[in-house]
């Protein structure tokens, strides 16, 4: 694992609540790679819903660095190329993160194309007829281009969290973070999920997925990282993880869920 | 005291002042409606608004915000939110009655602003309306601030975090996301407060504005009947409300689109 290619440099990420006194992340220090697909599997309560939804500052770490494209997002302040001191753009750096939540979130009153098209048209300004002609493309790729003047109410679970996945997909982001994104759905639903995610991993896409799904972790990830208690206790490939844990407390979880 | 048709025909000899005092009241109720909803908008961003002087003070040197602790207290402080809180306490808090007492004869009292006694739209005398409208404003100005503020945060943070995930600004998520699913949300809560505005309009009369009420008082001392001018004006009222609410019920019907189907 070349520097070169680190995408996100995570270093010592903390995140504590009540004075120090629950620590949802205690020191995590991560580096994030190109092409990786980084599986991130802990029990309820470890931090690595914190620690995803820091990546893209939906929450404030408490400390710690994020670098990001050479720019740590979780500082106020940044140095622009000139070397001026600015207000850091969180918006920016959130177009190139693409972001994929457990309840799908798509906007109810939007249809499905609108719901596609919104942040591409206003954000980018492309034109909507451009952004609509791409996201018609991305629909037919999951298999709902009849689905795209629908409203996201007339949506199966499984079918929702495909838009959700191809509406993050419009912005071209440089890497998607996925938040336990199969386990509001219907066992039934699951997997047409699961291979959306897979294609895009084969893709190249850049991902970081905090999920339950072992059998995904083991097949599509590159990477697994496991997390208790606010810390990253062991990483490393999915065969060495799920064959070979050393730490007890991954050992006790991997004899819980497997 | 009886009601009789004769009555009735008696009362109807001051339709034209009737007329007028509809017309007034339409007309305080439209304007009223109109600036309180600005006003209400104003309130709720600054209530809501992340305005924060003092935030310096829990910055640490390597740039991060404290979350704890007493210099992080008093970094949230907002003095924008609380003055639109105050505003909003103070007016929920205290009689509609006194406050456009306060407004007609300290506010717009000849030795501060003094109104030209013309007439306006025909024939409303400015320096009572105005003092009138302004006064219904200031007031339906806090109760649909309070709604509005209800409202957006109604919507599922979800929505915003998805919103902002995307990369929309703040601003961005409020106007394409949030404020759509609050609206609707708040429809029936906002016809039911127009509908006070036009029934609440009928205080002005005592500072002297022409609307219906003081057609009833005209109608009432030129025929010596009560009941009869009384029961035109509760007719004339309904006609204005119950319509009003209607409508509202209608346009939120429309707004329904994607919740069932």
């Amino acid at each position: 694992m070349a520097i070169a290619d680190s995408l996100i440099r995570v270093t010592d990420l903390k995140k504590y609540y009540n004075h120090g006194a629950i620590k949802a992340l205690d020191g995590v220090t991560v580096d994030i790679n190109k092409g990786d697909v980084m599986v991130v599997i802990g029990p309820s309560g470890s931090g690595k819903s914190t620690f995803l939804r820091s990546l893209n500052l939906m929450e404030m770490p408490t400390g710690g660095a994020i670098l990001f494209d050479g720019v740590d997002i979780t500082k106020k302040k940044v140095r622009n190329e000139a070397g001026k001191m600015v207000k850091l753009d969180i918006d920016k750096h959130r177009q190139k993160m693409g972001m994929v939540f457990q309840h799908f979130n798509l906007f109810p009153h939007m249809t499905i194309l609108d719901n596609m098209t919104l942040a591409p048209v206003q954000v980018k300004h492309i034109s909507k007829a451009e952004a609509g002609e791409k996201a018609k493309k991305l629909l037919e790729r999951v298999g709902l281009a009849d689905r795209a003047d629908a409203y996201p109410i007339q949506l199966s679970g499984g079918q929702k969290q495909r838009v959700a996945i191809v509406r993050a997909l419009m912005m071209e982001p440089e890497v998607m973070l996925f938040d336990e994104p199969t386990s509001a759905l219907d066992p039934e639903m699951v997997g047409e999920v699961l291979d959306v995610m897979k294609e895009l991993a084969q893709e190249g896409m850049t991902m970081v997925v905090v999920t339950h799904e072992m059998g995904f972790a083991r097949e599509v990830g590159n990477r697994v990282l496991f997390m208790a208690d606010g810390q990253l206790l062991e990483q490393g490939a999915p065969a060495d993880i799920f064959e070979h844990p050393r730490h007890p407390r991954l050992k006790d979880f991997l004899s819980k869920v497997l | 005291m009886s009601i009789s048709v004769s009555g009735f025909e008696r009362t109807f000899q001051y339709a034209q002042m009737f007329k007028e005092g509809m017309l007034c009241t339409v007309y305080l109720s439209l304007f009223t409606v109109i600036l309180g909803f600005m006003l209400a908008l104003v309130l709720a961003v600054m209530r809501m608004s992340n305005f924060r002087p003092l935030r310096f003070l829990a910055m640490t040197s390597d740039g991060h915000a404290r979350e704890e602790g007493f210099r992080a207290f008093v970094s949230r402080f907002n003095p924008i939110s609380f003055v639109a809180t105050v505003y909003v306490e103070v007016i929920r808090a205290t009689p509609m009655l006194v406050q456009l007492f306060i407004v007609y004869q300290v506010v717009f009292d000849k030795d501060v602003i003094n109104l030209p006694s013309v007439t306006v739209l025909g024939f409303l005398k400015l320096n009572r309306f105005l003092p009138g409208v302004v006064a219904l404003a200031l007031n339906s100005g806090a109760y649909l601030s309070e709604i509005i503020r209800a409202g957006i945060q109604s919507v599922d943070g979800g929505q915003t975090e998805a919103a902002r995930s995307l990369g929309l600004s703040q601003g961005q998520t409020m106007r394409f996301i949030v404020l759509p699913q609050a609206i609707k949300n708040i429809l029936p809560a906002i016809a039911n407060e127009f509908v006070t505005i036009i029934k609440e309009s009928a205080i002005t009369y005592t500072i002297g504005v022409a609307d219906l009420m003081a057609a009833v008082k005209a109608a009432q001392a030129g025929t010596f009947l009560v009941l009869e001018p009384l029961l035109v004006v509760a007719a004339l009222y309904f006609c204005l409300t119950f319509p009003t609410s209607k409508i509202i019920a209608y346009f939120e019907r429309r707004m329904r689109r994607g919740d069932r189907r």
